[in-house]
Parts: structure tokens; C-alpha cells; sequence
């Protein structure tokens, strides 16, 4: 009887496809939306991510996430260097400076200074250029999204913005600055553009203040535990310092605790979800109302409950699986298209799949429990009425 | 070993819907018998209880008072399951509305009865083919309900009720949707095909053009059966 119940089920092309249809647009809310939000939240910490190298991260103890660094003497940095188990240490610098367009817009930017020597804290991929060019007179690096967006080169009437190119000059803060490669740099919470230079000519560029450190990225050594040379750290040097998880843990926290977007954007994953499972339910409870006079036809004609179960058992996990793969597969090229620009985008990853295609699974069997419910409550005398 | 003479042998059977002020009593004490080789049809206006009378019959609704026995058994004392399985052997079904599945061809159709009593899909529709061709509709097998005629559908609907070869084929008003002629040749098929020496066919209907395929009609008037008359003798039967 499963063919049966599979031709019952695949005869009708305009209903099959409706429950399938139906089943993909609930699959793709219920894992796009919260792809979209996992993006968002991962935004708060790329620029952690993308310092990859250092251990720990030592700050000022007032520092609440990543964007809000407080600034320290350069001297901590020859504490921290001191201090029993760090193999090396750097300074970084993070803050946000104004660049002049051509056409005398000033972009807010994200201006990273990197230590002179190692360059360490650069960007891991370059697009043009060379990261060891920072080392040329006045030279930065601008990331992609940046060059492309908000510092791409004023338009002239009629025509549309060009993207900042090498050798392209930018003033920050009334200095020159010359354009020496274009990277590839994890988006930021706040969207804007990322700028990498050397550390002193950060200090420069930066408004004339007494302090001027960031942060202190550090290295221990092989044999030393991270825990052990952060604690010794924050005891020997009275900073803050933070293995590269917990950092990101905490800049994630302030946000959430901070910022109304998990309600915001929680409310529409929820909401989402909801539809997704009520439009779901419905339309595989509707196929098995308009079937229900051959169910009672089966019954009467000596099909046993348990045959029955299965047969709707079948339909539904038939129509959950196609659907949500459909979903999926929808989702999957949405995340490829956005993947590479540098507004919206979402993270599409195993854990998402799973955690939607159970509660597909949940939905759809939930949904054919009920029409196995309705089925089995069915009197078979219907079948002459 | 001598089987039951009788297919059905109702006594005193009682049912009713609804309860208290509502309740209807649509079956008043029926006592009924549908000897082995015998169509016998079940006649009477509207409302009289004859669909509800074939139900108890066919094991698919429960009397409330009274036993309806099945060649000899009463099938309302087997556990659910078997009771099921039990129908689904010894029982064929003609309904009025032909109930043919839409999305299966008119071979998967008359197939459902064999894959219920577990026989594999290739072998069923093998059986149902040749079941086709008993009733006249060879050409036809791959042909899904909205391509047939009422005639053939119902023709499809009968080939479906006896393929398994049930002992007893119950069928409501077979012939309502049909024209004369094709009501006619219907009847005919049904009664080649369902009508044996140990197997007995029920029919109940308001069309008259058909009384003479009977062996024995049965009159019932609200809920009671008030006479059984031999068809072609045109005798009537003391009826209680």
C-alpha cells in the first residue's frame, strides 16, 4: 500500500506541488531568517576573528566590546612583554577616524593601526597589493566593502561611484593618505569601512591624545597554558586580558544585552517559525481532509489503522523531505549570492540545517499525527454516505 | 465439511443515533436472511434505514442491540484488527459514488483490496488487468477514473469489490448515476461476476428497472423490513 499511498500523493501534481511549495517557503523562513541573525551576531566579533593569531587580547579593564576600546600608555606594553610565559607581544590600535572623499564627504572609518615590525593583526587576505606595502610612505589598505561603498570615489553627474584603487590618496583627519592594496576583511556590526595602516602612522593619523594603545595582542608560549599567562597578565600588570573566545564572548554579550536586535530580529526568526510550522500543518492536514473519503474507502475495504498510519507516516515525511530540501537548496543559493557582498549576508551552516530540518521533521510529523488522528477516528459507514 | 446455508443471518437488530431527545432509531429490529447464492435487494423510500442495515451487515458499523451473523460468525466479537482483516477478505464494496481513487489508473483501483491483504504491487495489478477484462473493460486498465465514462467507472468499482474474490459483495444504489442501458449492462456484469454457489451479493436501491436481476427483494420501511418477496415467483414471505 505505500505505492498507493505515494501515487495518492504524487498523482495530484497541482496539490503536491502546493504542499511541497508550501513545506520549501516554510523550510527557507525557518532557515534564513536565523541565518541572517547568526550573521549578524557574528559581525559583532569578525574583528576578533580576523586578528586570528594572538592568544589573548589585553585591554583596559573599562573596555565593555571589541569597537569600544579604551585607550592605554604604549608603556603597558613593555609590562605585558615582561610578563612570565608571553612568547611575544603587540600593540594594536582601533579607533574611529574621519576620511575625506574627493568630493569633501567625510566617512567615519574604522582605522587599525598594526605593529610596525610584524604587521601582525593585517588582514588575511588581500585582493590587490601587498600587506608588506604598509611600510611605504603613507600608505594604507582599505577593505573591500569599504573601497567598493562608502569610500568609493564620489560620482560625477550621471555616472556611478568608482571603487577606490591602489594609489588612490584619501585624507584622514586632514593627513594623506595613499591607497596601497584593497582586502578582504569580516564584515563589521557596524558596517563601516576598515582601514589598515602601521601602528605609529595610526598615531599620526589619530587625534593628538596622551593615550594612544588599543590593545596588546599576545602570543604565549608553547608550553605555557593561555589561561595560566592571561591570569599571570591581569595580576602582574592590573589589565584586562582575554583569551580570543572569551573576548569574542563578551563583545557578543554587550550586544545582545545592549542593542534591542535579538528581540527584534528574534521576534521575526519566531514568527517565522510559527508560519513556517502552521502553513506546514496545514496543508498536509488539508491533502489528508480531501483524502479522507479514501482513507474510509481503505478502512472499509479491510485496511487496518496501522496501515494507515503508515501510509500517512510516509506521505509526510515524503513531502517534509522534499520540501525542506527544496527550502534548503533556495536558502544555499541566497547565502551564496550574499556571501560576497558587503551588506546583507547570512551564515549558512550545519548546525542551522539540522536544527531546521528537525523541527521540519517535527512539524511534519506533528502534522500527519493529527491526520492520523482524524483517519483513525473516521467510522468506515461514511463510505455510503 | 458443510459450510453455513446462510450468508447473513441478522436477528433482532437495533440501531440508533444520536441520544436522548435526538435519538433517531433508524434500524428497528431487523431480522434478515441473505441465503448463499442469492442477490437480494434491499428496497424502501429515503431515510428507512437500508444503508445503515448494509453497514451492520458488511461489519463496517456497529448494531446497538441484536447479532448480524457473517457466514455463521459474529464478526463484532473479533478484536478491531481482526475484524479488519476479516472484512477486508471476505467482503467486496460497490458504492454509489464509485469511489475510485483519482490518481490511480483504473488497474491500481481495482488492485487496493489485493495489496490490503498483503499481496506484492506487480502481482495485484497482474490480477486486476485480468479482473478488467471479466468486466469488459480490456483497452482500459492504464486509464485513471476522469477517462472513463460513469458506466465504466462503476464497471472498474465492481471489478474492485469481487477481485479478491470476497463470500459476500455489498452495494449501495450501484446503478443512481447510471443511464438505463448502462445501469442495465452493470447489472448484468455484477451479477456474472459476484453471484456463486457460496457467495451472495447485497444490493440496496431505489431503481426500480433493476428489480429483476433479484432473487429476492426486501422492503424496508422505517428501519423495519415489512416484506421480502421472491423476485421472479413474485411470492411473498410471511415477514414477522
Amino acid at each position: 500500500m505505500f505505492r498507493i499511498a505515494l501515487k495518492m500523493l504524487l498523482g495530484d501534481r497541482g496539490k503536491y506541488f502546493g504542499i511541497i511549495t508550501g513545506i520549501a517557503l516554510a523550510s527557507l523562513l525557518m532557515i534564513q531568517q536565523p541565518g541572517i541573525l547568526i550573521s549578524i551576531f557574528s559581525r559583532t566579533y569578525s574583528f576578533i576573528s580576523d586578528v586570528a593569531l594572538p592568544d589573548i587580547w589585553v585591554m583596559d579593564p573599562m573596555v565593555k566590546y571589541v569597537d569600544d576600546s579604551q585607550p592605554m600608555l604604549d608603556t603597558q606594553l613593555y609590562r605585558v612583554r615582561g610578563v612570565k610565559g608571553v612568547e611575544w607581544a603587540v600593540p594594536l590600535y582601533k579607533g574611529n577616524q574621519r576620511v575625506r572623499l574627493g568630493d569633501g564627504q567625510l566617512v567615519s572609518s574604522n582605522l587599525i593601526g598594526l605593529d610596525d615590525a610584524t604587521l601582525i593583526g593585517g588582514p588575511a587576505v588581500m585582493l590587490k597589493g601587498r600587506l608588506a606595502d604598509l611600510r611605504l610612505p603613507d600608505a594604507v589598505i582599505v577593505d573591500e566593502a569599504g573601497a567598493t561603498g562608502r569610500l568609493a570615489k564620489p560620482a560625477s553627474p550621471g555616472k556611478k561611484a568608482e571603487p577606490l584603487q591602489v594609489g588612490d590618496i584619501l585624507e584622514i583627519n586632514d593627513k594623506r593618505a595613499r591607497v596601497v592594496g584593497i582586502a578582504r576583511a569580516g564584515a563589521t556590526f557596524q558596517s563601516q569601512p576598515i582601514i589598515y595602516t602601521t601602528y605609529t602612522r595610526a598615531t599620526t593619523y589619530a587625534l593628538s591624545e596622551r593615550k594612544l594603545l588599543s590593545y596588546i595582542l599576545v602570543k604565549a608560549k608553547a608550553d605555557e597554558p593561555v589561561a595560566n599567562v592571561t591570569a599571570r597578565i591581569r595580576h602582574d600588570t592590573g589589565m584586562a586580558a582575554r583569551s580570543a573566545d572569551e573576548f569574542k564572548d563578551m563583545t557578543f554579550q554587550y550586544i545582545l544585552n545592549n542593542t534591542s536586535i535579538l528581540t527584534n530580529f528574534g521576534f521575526v526568526v519566531v514568527v517565522g517559525f510559527i508560519v513556517g510550522a502552521a502553513v506546514t500543518g496545514q496543508i498536509f492536514y488539508n491533502f489528508t481532509l480531501d483524502n479522507l473519503r479514501y482513507f474510509a474507502v481503505f478502512k472499509a475495504m479491510g485496511a487496518t489503522d496501522r496501515m494507515l498510519r503508515r501510509m500517512i507516516l510516509l506521505q509526510a515525511l515524503l513531502v517534509g523531505f522534499v520540501g525542506f530540501g527544496l527550502g534548503a537548496g533556495a536558502t544555499a543559493v541566497f547565502a551564496a549570492i550574499t556571501r560576497e557582498r558587503p551588506g546583507l549576508s547570512m551564515t549558512l551552516n550545519w548546525q542551522l540545517l539540522l536544527g531546521s530540518s528537525i523541527a521540519v521533521a517535527v512539524i511534519v510529523l506533528f502534522a500527519a499525527l493529527i491526520s492520523v488522528r482524524k483517519v483513525l477516528k473516521l467510522e468506515p459507514a461514511v463510505v455510503f454516505k | 465439511m458443510n459450510g453455513p446455508a446462510s450468508a447473513v443471518q441478522c436477528k433482532g437488530v437495533i440501531k440508533r443515533y444520536g441520544s436522548g431527545e435526538a435519538e433517531v432509531l433508524a434500524l428497528r429490529g431487523i431480522d434478515l436472511e441473505v441465503r448463499m447464492g442469492e442477490l437480494l435487494m434491499l428496497v424502501g423510500p429515503s431515510g428507512c434505514g437500508k444503508t445503515t442495515l448494509i453497514s451492520v451487515i458488511a461489519g463496517i458499523l456497529d448494531q446497538d442491540e441484536g447479532e448480524c451473523l457473517l457466514f455463521g460468525q459474529d464478526i463484532t466479537r473479533l478484536p478491531a484488527d481482526e475484524r479488519t482483516r476479516y472484512r477486508g477478505q471476505a467482503i467486496g464494496f460497490v458504492f454509489q459514488s464509485f469511489n475510485l481513487i483519482p490518481t490511480l489508473t483504473a488497474a491500481e483501483n481495482v488492485a487496493i483490496p489485493m495489496l490490503i491483504n498483503g499481496m506484492p504491487f506487480e502481482s495485484a495489478v497482474a490480477e486486476a488487468r485480468s479482473r478488467l477484462r471479466d468486466v469488459q473493460l480490456e483497452g482500459r486498465e492504464d486509464a485513471l477514473p476522469t477517462q472513463l465514462s460513469g458506466g465504466q467507472q462503476q464497471r472498474v468499482a465492481i471489478a474492485r469489490a469481487i477481485v479478491h474474490r470476497p463470500r459476500l459483495v455489498v452495494c449501495d444504489e450501484p446503478t443512481s448515476a447510471l443511464d438505463g442501458e448502462t445501469g442495465h449492462k452493470v447489472m448484468q456484469v455484477l451479477k456474472n461476476v459476484a453471484v456463486g454457489s457460496d457467495r451472495a451479493l447485497v444490493i440496496v436501491t431505489h431503481d426500480a428497472r433493476i428489480y429483476e436481476f433479484a432473487d429476492r427483494i426486501a422492503r424496508m420501511e422505517d428501519g423495519r423490513i415489512v416484506s421480502v418477496e421472491q423476485a421472479e415467483r413474485g411470492t411473498k414471505e410471511n415477514v414477522p
